[in-house]
């Protein structure tokens, strides 16, 4: 009986301290972020599509079509074709950089293995489409320019200057 | 001029003599056209009980929005805030997106069943408000054996989520119906015997009188136990909080609802959120002293009490887990029945030997 | 086990019948199926039915260089992503006998640690919604997020961070990220002691867990069930201190175990092993070393013939890698040992007999991740 009335008191003790952290958290402030209004700020790290920003000194990207990140892309989801000139020799330039976003799973391997720092995961990080098709696209025809704190972290990684 | 102004004061505090005002006024034009005066009971009646459901529908949209912002504060988080100030008019378009969204009727389903669930539960939800005291005189009818009519009433709930569960031709639904059955039936134990300490108190089974027996700080202070118990009770009883099992999701899916949408969805989601108002009215007419209050009119003073329990409710439904069904039937037996007849018997002796 | 029917019950005439839980079912976290045989609500069979996101995970590895597989892992349990990589990343150095530097160690665990806590976390707000508890999830939330923003300032990404390299790590540690795990660390506690108080004190969750679900010492062993899971049953038995890999050596921490085996001190043994995490991520960061990240490994990784098995503790338990290597650029064949797997087929002996809101409660003590068990 006394065992009874002691669980009773118990869990009612219990069930009243979480009754009180409920109360307490009422009034402090949302911690939501109005979503389309106010956007996160991603890290300069941060992994959202693969671009090959255009480099504003040499008024056009740095990618020389090397084929190394297409060796390392796990998934196969990067193709690169290489420039040519007229007598078929070909050209360290890439013609055209098919990148499927539907298959890339974002693990940043083929940006690491780049020598020449011509490939980058950008700050995007809304990436739905409507058609499957826009999913794949050819970062060369695209001519991204990659701004704010992550264009400077970039430049800095192929100048040698000190990482963020 | 004053008389008129005398009329619109009436209105808000007395509104019994206000609505007396009119009736007889009708009445003398009426019988100046030379019509039968039930006609105009007829459109009297009419006309009340289309306040009444315009009523229970803004309060239900109101409540469920201030269950979202409640919870959302609670959580840490905004609530609804995109449509309308503060979002006040959120309910408003889910509401008119369940009227207008398909409802569709499984194959399987025992149609008649399948239609009455959501009815039996709606009319049984109505029928409570025919003796709901909103303020002084504010009241449909004070039946002299209100307390009992509103246990009866709203004990017809089961019925209608017994047809629902089994209706429905879903196993989830049909555990669901058959525990919120076996719920409302156990836990209207403990609420009859906890409504029958009021009535012992108050010595009479009409809510008005109940009203008017109460001291100006109500029963909670002379009965906290039997307040808690009707809290506890009362919550099973309306399928909430910690004892959600009917709709359980985690475990249920929703329960018995879960092969409805469209207007069928919505009547059990009207419902439900009708009967946390009842319940939180109820608590405020037994415990808190129903619509009296200092200089605020009878009406809001009903309506700030019941809020009131209805946001105890909402707290405790936000806090805890749900319990299980076996515990839940265990609560009921060993722990608030034994309490409240405790409770009923210290309180009958007082009664006899103060 | 149930109680016994009444003897006036016991000549009813009743009928059992088949509920199929999942594979959409909210509190199956996933696609996992299972047919409940049920008398009532009482539950007189369990199948669990499995493969609904096989991918194909292990033969994938057998067709990718090795340090192509690191993704991947991440995706088999992608709530301790980093664990995944670790068990794959130490059996592929020890095929290739790479020392890794002491620094990229310290990382190593910390990121670790932090997804343990992360990984429970999450565990803990799921329990919560599975007994019914909605508001915690919200809470807990909060300080995940913290975590998660640790993260994506280190490997860059939140969920699936590829956070380990062959030899190390690719970048070194953000200037901010300490400041970061400071913050987190100093006020973490009390939260934690927050959430106990809010659920797993509270009366009704104690009333829905002890004593159900129970492990014993012998079933557990039988089945291999492992991490938490087997803490619970009272076997003091974990990876990180039995062979101890990577930096683990150096720090000590208790290995917290529960008493019955029931699904509270499951419970119990995760929160106490978040505050053990907790205090491996303080000492690690006071004594974090200077020197390189990344360790000298060949360009073409082509590991000598051989084969190594790595285990290491996941939240869940011991995830572990066996690795076949032919020396050619991709390993002959990888098998993954995952947790889940094992814990999960514990599940009839531990339901039998219970109801189905126990079902749920049982499942979430597991810590079930189903893209794990079908890999």
């Amino acid at each position: 009986m006394l065992k009874y009335i002691k669980d009773i008191i118990t869990g009612a003790i219990t069930l009243l301290e979480g009754m009180a952290i409920t109360f307490k958290y009422m009034f402090q402030k949302p911690i939501t972020l109005q979503y389309p209004e106010q956007k996160a700020q991603m890290t300069t790290r941060f992994r959202g599509r693969l671009v090959m920003p255009v480099d504003e000194e040499k008024g056009d990207n740095r990618c020389t079509a090397c084929n190394i990140c297409v060796k390392a892309c796990p998934n196969y989801s990067i193709a690169v074709e290489r420039l040519t000139d007229e007598t078929g020799k070909p050209k360290p330039k890439a013609a055209s950089f098919t990148y499927n976003m539907g298959t890339c799973m974002f693990c940043n391997l083929c940006v690491e293995v780049c020598p020449f720092s011509a490939i980058v995961m950008s700050e995007e990080y809304e990436l739905a489409v409507y058609d499957r098709k826009s999913l794949i696209k050819d970062l060369v025809a695209e001519k991204y320019k990659l701004k704010g704190r992550k264009g400077k972290w970039w430049i800095s990684k192929f100048k040698d200057e000190e990482q963020v | 001029m004053t008389a008129f102004m005398q009329f619109l004061k009436d209105l808000l505090y007395d509104s019994g003599k206000a609505f007396g005002l009119i009736y007889d006024g009708g009445h003398k034009i009426w019988a100046g056209f030379n019509l039968p005066p039930l006609t105009l009971d007829i459109i009297f009646l009419l006309i009340a009980a289309a306040c009444a459901a315009a009523f229970i529908a803004i309060n239900a949209l109101f409540i469920i929005w201030f269950e979202r912002k409640i919870s959302a504060r609670m959580q840490l988080r905004r609530g609804p805030n995109r449509v309308g100030i503060f979002g006040i008019f959120q309910t408003v378009a889910d509401t008119i997106k369940l009227l207008i969204k398909e409802d569709i009727t499984p194959k399987a389903v025992d149609k008649l069943a399948f239609f009455l669930g959501p009815l039996l539960v709606m009319t049984s939800t109505f029928m409570v408000f025919l003796v709901m005291p909103f303020g002084k005189g504010l009241i449909a009818a004070d039946l002299n054996i209100g307390v009992i009519y509103i246990l009866a009433v709203t004990g017809l709930t089961v019925l209608g989520l017994l047809c629902a569960g089994w209706g429905s031709n879903n196993k989830y639904s049909l555990i669901g119906g058959m525990r919120s059955a076996a719920q409302i039936v156990s836990y209207e134990i403990p609420n009859v015997l906890v409504m029958l300490t009021i009535v012992l108190l108050s010595g009479s089974m009409k809510l008005g009188d109940i009203i008017a027996a109460q001291p100006t700080v109500g029963y909670v202070w002379m009965q906290p136990v039997a307040f808690i118990i009707f809290l506890i009770a009362s919550n099973a009883e309306i399928n909430r909080g910690p004892f959600d099992l009917p709709e359980a999701e985690s475990e249920l899916v929703s329960g018995f609802i879960t092969e409805y949408s469209g207007m069928k969805f919505a009547f059990f989601f009207l419902a439900e959120y009708t009967n946390l108002f009842i319940a939180g009215a109820l608590g405020a007419v037994l415990f808190l002293g129903g619509w009296t209050g200092p200089v605020l009119p009878p009406f809001m003073w009903f309506m700030i009490k019941s809020y009131f329990v209805v946001f105890l409710l909402m707290w405790i439904r936000w806090t805890f887990p749900r319990i299980r069904v076996d515990h839940l039937m265990e609560f009921a037996w060993k722990v608030l029945i034994p309490i409240a007849l405790l409770n009923l018997v210290v309180t009958a002796f007082v009664i006899k030997f103060h | 086990m149930a109680e016994k029917l009444p003897a006036s019950l016991e000549k009813l005439n009743t009928e059992e019948y088949l509920l199929n839980m999942g594979p959409q079912h909210p509190s199956t976290h996933g696609v996992l199926r299972i047919i409940l045989k049920l008398d009532g609500e009482v539950i007189k069979d369990v199948v669990p039915v499995m493969g609904y996101i096989h991918r194909g995970m292990e033969k994938m590895f057998e067709n990718r260089k090795y340090d192509q597989i690191i993704p991947f892992t991440d995706r088999t349990d992608y709530l301790s992503a980093v664990n995944n990589n670790f068990a794959y990343v130490i059996g592929v150095e020890k095929l290739l006998g790479v020392v890794v530097p002491e620094r990229a160690e310290y990382l190593r665990v910390i990121l670790a640690e932090l997804n343990r806590i992360m990984s429970h976390l999450l565990w803990l707000s799921a329990y919560g919604m599975d007994v019914g508890a909605f508001t915690p999830l919200l809470y807990i939330f909060r300080e995940r997020e913290e975590i998660i923003a640790m993260f994506e300032l280190i490997t860059g990404n939140r969920l699936t961070h590829n956070a380990f390299r062959l030899g190390g790590f690719k970048y070194d540690v953000p200037k901010t990220f300490f400041e970061k795990l400071e913050k987190f660390i100093s006020h973490f506690a009390d939260n934690l002691d927050e959430y106990e108080t809010l659920l797993i004190n509270n009366v009704i969750f104690k009333s829905r867990t002890v004593g159900v679900g129970v492990i014993t010492k012998a079933l557990a062993l039988s089945y291999g069930v492992s991490g938490p899971s087997l803490r619970g049953s009272d076997i003091k038995m974990d990876v990180r201190r039995d062979t101890p890999y990577s930096a683990y050596s150096k720090f000590v921490f208790e290995i917290p175990t529960g008493k019955n085996g029931d699904t509270w001190d499951r419970c119990e043994v995760r929160m106490n092993e978040m505050r053990q995490s907790l205090s491996i991520l303080q000492q690690a960061m006071q004594g974090f070393p200077q020197g390189d990240i990344m360790a000298k490994i060949p360009k073409i990784i082509k590991p000598p013939a051989g084969e190594v098995y790595t285990a290491v503790e996941g939240p869940r338990g011991e995830v572990g890698f066996y690795i076949i290597s032919d020396g050619t650029e991709k390993p002959y064949r990888v098998k993954m040992r995952v947790p889940s797997f094992s814990n999960l087929s514990a599940l009839k002996d531990m339901t039998v007999g219970f109801k189905i809101a126990d079902v749920v409660a049982i499942m979430g003590s597991l810590d079930l991740v189903i893209p794990e068990i079908d890999r």
